[in-house]
């Protein structure tokens, strides 16, 4: 359970964050078609990311039950990606999106609307929340994406880097979802004046579960 | 009987006072007969001259026009001292002969200049090859060509750029129907593999095996030291003293260690002693490279008395002046050692002189079998292997950067490469359809390929930019990608741990491999730049280290020497341990170690794995001793906790030596094994390589780093761009996404194959680990103990000094979250 300005949520180990009082399933920067906008330029990577990710997308929806998908921007990796989805993965987008109510929020690689089903939306505010792509330190309430945050932790000699949640109670920042998606260290720079450190909290995910950390357990790279 | 020397090369012998080496003129006679020929010769044996003779004699006249000779060289550096030392004679005879190099460095102009108006004789590189061929119009440079000559080539048959080679000179072999070539080489364990090497593009030409006998056996002896061997370790700093002292002694050393770490070590524990302020240096891959060529020219001119080195000096020019090798730290193979030693005193009929100083006392057992190994001449270079895919797609698009070609006959061409000899044309396919498309089962990318076919069926590029990107993308040398390390002010570590990002500035001390910082924790101490340094943390492309006030660094960045323990000084390490009769010539400190061994447990035996368990502390431990390398334990060692997770026995952790692996964790082994809970052949059991090596290989980072270096030597990923260099730190983040992304959807892809193919042999040596399991199936010792045994101690006081595994642990997070929950019930 991830408790976040007066809200529950249920984190899960694919990324996507579970909103059982709305019965909404956030997920942030899919970035779907990322790879074949790489072979474009001939770079051939496999072009399996998106039917990835819309495996792990079908699979939440399925375990959660949820009837409404949010997704915080970078939805597609190119503004045009949509119109280049493979017939396949085509269908599985459609079947996605008249299973259930689907809100895409404009990011900073897919700034206008998708030509998909569902609501493209610049951002959507939601009992006192605001839903939006990048995160800034304006208001209490701030959901957002875009930083692909992870962290690395150490114990007796171990150390392991995942994607993670992370929030102070004022600004939540979910994982990268897509398949094709790096992530970068919650103590890089980047990341830098976001976040109230004393009330930090932060979800690794697992395998086959999430795992909440001490923050000092915290390091670099 | 000796072939006919042009007047003018026998007068210019002659006026020396000089006569050509008999193996010189084998080389001559051999080239007049129509042959190509391999001359095996220890380094420093005139070979330059060996080689080159057949062209000078081809050339007297000088009314050749046109490219006679390619010179190809492992190193940029020899072709450079080849054109001086092959300048001078033909200086002094007057021959109308052009000697140009052609490297990185050389003019962009120069280089269109030398294809179009060839040297006669040009000096380059496998990379630089690879270019001149994929240019259109390339017959017109190698069309007159009569001579390869393959420098050093033991050193390249065994990597990725002998294949890169092999499949250049398939194309030579095309371009040029006179070629013949001269291939140069150390002694190997098996030459006529190598001579079919060179062969293979030309098989109907006879081609000839020389060998130059003669040549004083070296003079090869271990420390003798008064001081306390170490158990483990292998910084050597016991040495330090009788090292000095020895390099006082003798007009020029190279003193050889396997890994950057220990060089540093070395050199600096020298200096610490220094007072004559000898001048003594330090040579090795991270320093700068104008610092390299620095010490390179001092030690030529004979300025230095010492250079402590890498492999980097393995192979390169050769110095006259050096009278003694040193070798600190393990010898790891017979061939090695046999050429290390032969980089001091190329008077041919003086003995070279060497000396072995182990770091620890497992190591004088291999410097005791390497001693013999040597005496005997005994080789155990590796074989050439089986051509990388991953190359063949740089070559194959290469090729269409030349010219348009039929599938089938560039099939043809390929397989005249001795590694490609036995490729098949089902996987040739394969890789040309992934240089075309990506060879995805899910055809996604025909509106994107880089390579189509014509009308009449010949493969083309589809864009000129394609060849632009091959350019920038040649060759297989992959940087491993680097990080800045950084000094700033320590901030306390002891209290408080990390408390967010940390700021910027302080001086840049040097680059070092980005993997090493995934293994460390906060405030670990380890060696950088000569002095001891504590990891503070990372930001982007930097590391940030404070100054420690220890002498003792908790890590040693070790890492292990890139090369194993060879198979065959390790049968000879388990000969000795299983002959207490040999014991008497070790060291008494040494051979009371192992009569201790023998009466507190068992000896390894020679054909059976020794497992001892006991317990200590909270904990209970199982060590073996495989003696199989350090890549091999740590396969091993990832694959049995695995199994161990499964039979409920909880494993902890593992520590992998070169000779020994130690695996513990919480379960009662020798009960587990007493009460037949747990077995031991069950748990070494052969089948470990299947589903539980494909279980881990598919979260190994290991074999996520080996994808790497195979997607960029593939071009499945780019070096470089024009315009914008990539840094090596994002190819790495994107590799791994890409691997999990192929490995998950289509595993049998061909460069998952070309990776598997080079883990198996690699970083991961699968190969290995499977004929040892092979050799001790049912020949399992099992000793059950209260304590810990004394052969077990080396690799026990490794723990917590090696690096543990660095693969993603689930059990990391586990017990972090586990600690949060204790902290929100009040109970630190």
């Amino acid at each position: 359970m991830l408790r976040f300005a007066g809200h529950n949520f249920e984190p899960l180990s694919s990324g996507a964050l579970y909103w059982r009082a709305r019965q909404t399933l956030l997920v942030a920067d899919l970035h779907l078609e990322k790879m074949a906008s790489f072979a474009r330029r001939g770079q051939m990577l496999p072009p399996y990311d998106t039917a990835m990710t819309l495996s792990r997308l079908e699979t939440d929806i399925r375990r959660t039950g949820a009837t409404r998908l949010l997704s915080l921007g970078d939805s597609f990796h190119r503004a045009d990606s949509a119109n280049l989805l493979t017939p396949a993965d085509r269908m599985r987008v459609d079947a996605i999106t008249e299973a259930v109510e689907c809100i895409w929020l404009s990011g900073n690689h897919d700034p206008a609307p998708h030509a998909i089903g569902g609501l493209c939306l610049p951002e959507l505010e939601l009992d006192g929340l605001l839903f939006t792509h990048e995160p800034n330190k304006g208001r209490t309430g701030l959901v957002a994406g875009h930083l692909h945050p992870a962290a690395r932790i150490a114990m007796d000699g171990r150390t392991t880097r995942k994607p993670c949640f992370v929030h102070d109670n004022r600004l939540l920042i979910l994982p990268a979802y897509g398949a094709s998606t790096g992530a970068l260290n919650i103590l890089s720079p980047a990341f830098m004046g976001l976040f109230h450190w004393p009330a930090l909290e932060v979800v690794m995910l697992g395998r086959d579960r999430t795992y909440p950390v001490p923050v000092r357990r915290l390091v670099g790279g | 009987m000796a072939p006919p020397l042009p007047p003018i090369i026998a007068d210019w012998f002659a006026a020396r006072g000089w006569a050509p080496r008999s193996h010189q003129l084998d080389v001559l006679a051999s080239h007049q007969a129509e042959a190509s020929q391999l001359l095996i010769a220890p380094t420093g044996a005139g070979k330059t001259l060996a080689g080159f003779l057949p062209t000078l004699s081809d050339l007297v006249d000088g009314d050749f026009d046109g490219l006679h000779t390619l010179y190809i060289s492992p190193l940029k550096a020899l072709a450079v001292d080849v054109q001086r030392n092959l300048s001078n004679p033909i200086a002094e005879m007057d021959l109308p002969i052009r000697v140009e190099t052609r490297t990185g460095d050389t003019s962009a102009a120069k280089r269109a200049r030398q294809r179009v108006k060839p040297p006669q004789v040009l000096l380059t590189t496998p990379e630089q090859l690879a270019l001149l061929i994929s240019h259109p119009h390339a017959e017109l440079m190698f069309g007159t060509l009569r001579r390869v000559v393959l420098d050093e080539l033991h050193a390249l048959v065994t990597s990725k750029r002998g294949d890169l080679l092999s499949l250049g000179l398939a194309r030579l072999a095309k371009l040029a129907p006179d070629m013949r070539i001269t291939a140069l080489s150390a002694t190997v364990a098996r030459p006529d593999l190598l001579r079919d090497w060179i062969a293979q593009p030309r098989p109907e030409r006879r081609t000839d095996l020389l060998r130059m006998v003669g040549g004083a056996p070296p003079q090869l002896q271990i420390l003798e030291t008064e001081e306390r061997l170490p158990w483990a370790g292998h910084s050597a700093v016991y040495a330090h003293r009788e090292l000095y002292a020895v390099i006082k002694q003798h007009k020029t050393t190279l003193l050889f260690v396997n890994t950057r770490s220990q060089a540093e070590m070395l050199f600096q524990g020298l200096w610490d002693i220094n007072e004559d302020m000898l001048p003594i240096a330090l040579h090795h891959g991270s320093l700068s490279v104008e610092q390299r060529r620095k010490v390179e020219a001092a030690m030529a001119s004979g300025k230095l008395k010492a250079v402590v080195c890498t492999s980097t000096l393995d192979l390169g020019i050769d110095w006259g002046d050096v009278d003694l090798v040193v070798q600190v730290g393990a010898p790891k193979g017979s061939s090695r050692m046999l050429q290390r030693i032969g980089r001091a005193n190329h008077r041919l009929d003086d003995p070279s002189e060497a000396l072995l100083v182990p770091s620890n006392r497992f190591e004088v057992l291999e410097c005791e079998a390497a001693v013999e190994a040597v005496a005997e001449g005994h080789q155990d270079s590796e074989d050439p292997m089986p051509g990388g895919y991953d190359v063949l797609a740089q070559h194959v698009l290469g090729m269409a950067c030349a010219e348009p070609f039929l599938a089938e006959d560039l099939y043809a061409e390929v397989t005249r490469a001795w590694p490609y000899r036995d490729l098949s044309r089902e996987k040739f396919d394969k890789v040309l359809d992934f240089v075309a498309t990506g060879g995805y089962a899910l055809r996604a990318y025909e509106r994107y390929a880089r390579l189509r076919q014509n009308s009449d069926g010949k493969w083309r590029l589809s864009h000129p930019q394609v060849a632009q990107q091959y350019r920038l993308n040649i060759g297989t040398i992959i940087e491993e990608p680097m990080v800045r390390v950084r000094l700033v002010r320590a901030r306390g570590l002891k209290q408080g741990r990390t408390t967010g990002p940390i700021g910027a500035g302080g001086r840049v001390l040097g680059e070092m491999e980005e993997y090493f910082f995934g293994t460390l924790s906060l405030g670990d101490t380890f060696m950088f730049g000569g002095e001891i340094v504590a990891f503070e943390g990372m930001k982007d492309n930097e590391a940030f280290v404070s100054r420690a006030f220890s002498k003792d660094p908790k890590i040693p960045s070790y890492m292990g020497g890139k090369f194993p323990l060879s198979t065959y000084l390790a049968e000879r390490v388990r000969r000795i341990m299983d002959s207490p009769e040999e014991w008497s010539k070790l060291p008494d400190q040494v051979g009371d170690w192992l009569r201790l061994q023998r009466d507190l447990s068992v000896m390894p035996r020679r054909d059976s794995l020794l497992v001892e368990t006991f317990p200590r502390g909270t904990q209970n431990f199982l060590v073996c001793y495989p003696f199989e390398g350090r890549l091999a334990h740590q396969t091993l060692g990832m694959l049995l906790t695995r199994r161990l997770e499964r039979m409920r026995a909880r494993p902890l952790g593992f520590v992998a030596s070169e000779y020994a692996l130690a695996v513990w964790g919480l379960g009662d082994l020798s009960a587990l094994i007493r009460t037949g809970r747990l077995s031991l052949d069950e748990l070494f059991s052969e089948d470990m390589l299947g589903d539980d090596l494909e279980a881990w290989l598919d979260e190994s980072a290991l074999m996520k780093r080996t994808f790497r270096n195979c997607a960029i030597i593939a071009g499945l990923i780019e070096r470089r761009h024009p315009g914008k260099e990539k840094t090596g730190r994002q190819i790495t983040m994107s590799s791994d996404i890409i691997y999990d992304v192929l490995y998950q959807h289509e595993p049998d892809h061909i460069l998952i194959e070309a990776t598997r193919r080079d883990a198996a042999r690699g970083l991961l040596d699968i190969e290995r680990l499977g004929q040892m399991l092979s050799r001790i199936r049912h020949h399992i010792v099992h000793k059950p103990l209260h304590q810990i045994s004394p052969l077990a101690v080396p690799v026990m006081l490794d723990i917590g000094k090696e690096p543990i595994f660095g693969e993603a642990r689930e059990s990391a997070m586990a017990d972090a979250a586990d600690e949060l929950i204790r902290e929100a019930l009040g109970g630190r």
